[in-house]
């Protein structure tokens, strides 16, 4: 995301402080991203969209308090997102769901490798099911949302430092697993 | 999930109203909340006022203090009288 976007996105929230309406423009654009990205750790459509309408509530009700820190708004859109389904959890006392789509992966492996075939892909997805949380939640946002790692240590409340961390352990053992070539910064 | 079946949830109307009716009642229960401290204040002034109203009538002799400032009067008269007398002795 450029430097203009940024601020064109921080220019609308100014302008939502005075009039809520304005915020139609960012409610529209990030929607869907929102929406995926809260279903992949629930897994539950109805409960995603209930999520989904209480994050962009938040978002709203707290929309005087925000404080431009240089990063997107979409971070703290993704960081209200995750808070919301992390008390869903509490509240329900469940373990975390982590549903990552094939299709996903299937374009993960495309960029990685040259040749694949279906048992690979079945047998990354049966390791991703073994993979711990906080490692699948870097990947999640590394390499499905596209965050970078400034994002992710906002996002997951933890230091830059430390999702570089969990991010290069996460690819490293699908490197010695499954070959792939998975660059750490995640361009290639 | 497909981008058609997401957009059946997204309904940014549906989020103003709540929104809206967020507004309004969190606006109830601040005004409920400064009427509250209003009747608070209030309640204990008139508790504080009666308190010290009791206290200025359960004083002793202050109901009788007309009459002994009355019967101060005359003892004083008397005892000067005596006095006069002393000087004359």
């Amino acid at each position: 995301m450029t430097e203009a976007e940024i601020q064109y996105e921080y220019s609308i929230l100014e302008r939502s402080r005075k009039n809520p309406k304005a915020f139609g423009e960012l409610y529209e654009k990030y929607f869907d991203r929102i929406f995926n990205y809260v279903y992949r750790q629930t897994d539950d459509e109805d409960l995603t969209a209930d999520l989904c309408s209480q994050t962009f509530l938040i978002v709203l009700k707290n929309l005087e308090r925000y404080e431009f820190r240089g990063l997107p708004f979409s971070a703290w859109l993704y960081k209200i997102a995750g808070n919301e389904v992390n008390k869903h959890y509490r509240k329900e006392k469940k373990s975390k769901v982590f549903s990552i789509e094939e299709l996903r992966v299937r374009e993960l492996i495309e960029q990685a490798s040259e040749s694949y075939d279906e048992e690979v892909i079945q047998r990354l997805l049966n390791y991703l099911k073994d993979l711990p949380t906080d490692m699948l939640e870097v990947l999640e946002l590394r390499f499905f949302e596209d965050k970078d790692f400034k994002e992710i240590a906002f996002i997951l409340d933890i230091s830059e430092s430390g999702a570089k961390m969990r991010t290069y352990r996460a690819l490293d053992r699908l490197r010695k697993n499954f070959n792939l070539k998975i660059k750490y910064d995640g361009k290639e | 999930m497909s981008s058609g079946r997401i957009a059946q949830h997204r309904n940014y109307g549906e989020l103003m109203e709540r929104h809206e009716r967020d507004i309004r009642l969190r606006r109830i229960v601040k005004t409920f909340i400064y009427f509250l401290i209003i009747v608070a204040l209030l309640i204990m002034f008139v508790i504080v006022r009666r308190w010290e109203q009791k206290k200025v009538d359960g004083k002793p002799g202050t109901a009788q203090q007309s009459v002994s400032s009355e019967q101060l009067a005359v003892s004083s008269e008397q005892s000067g009288s005596k006095q006069s007398v002393a000087i004359r002795t």
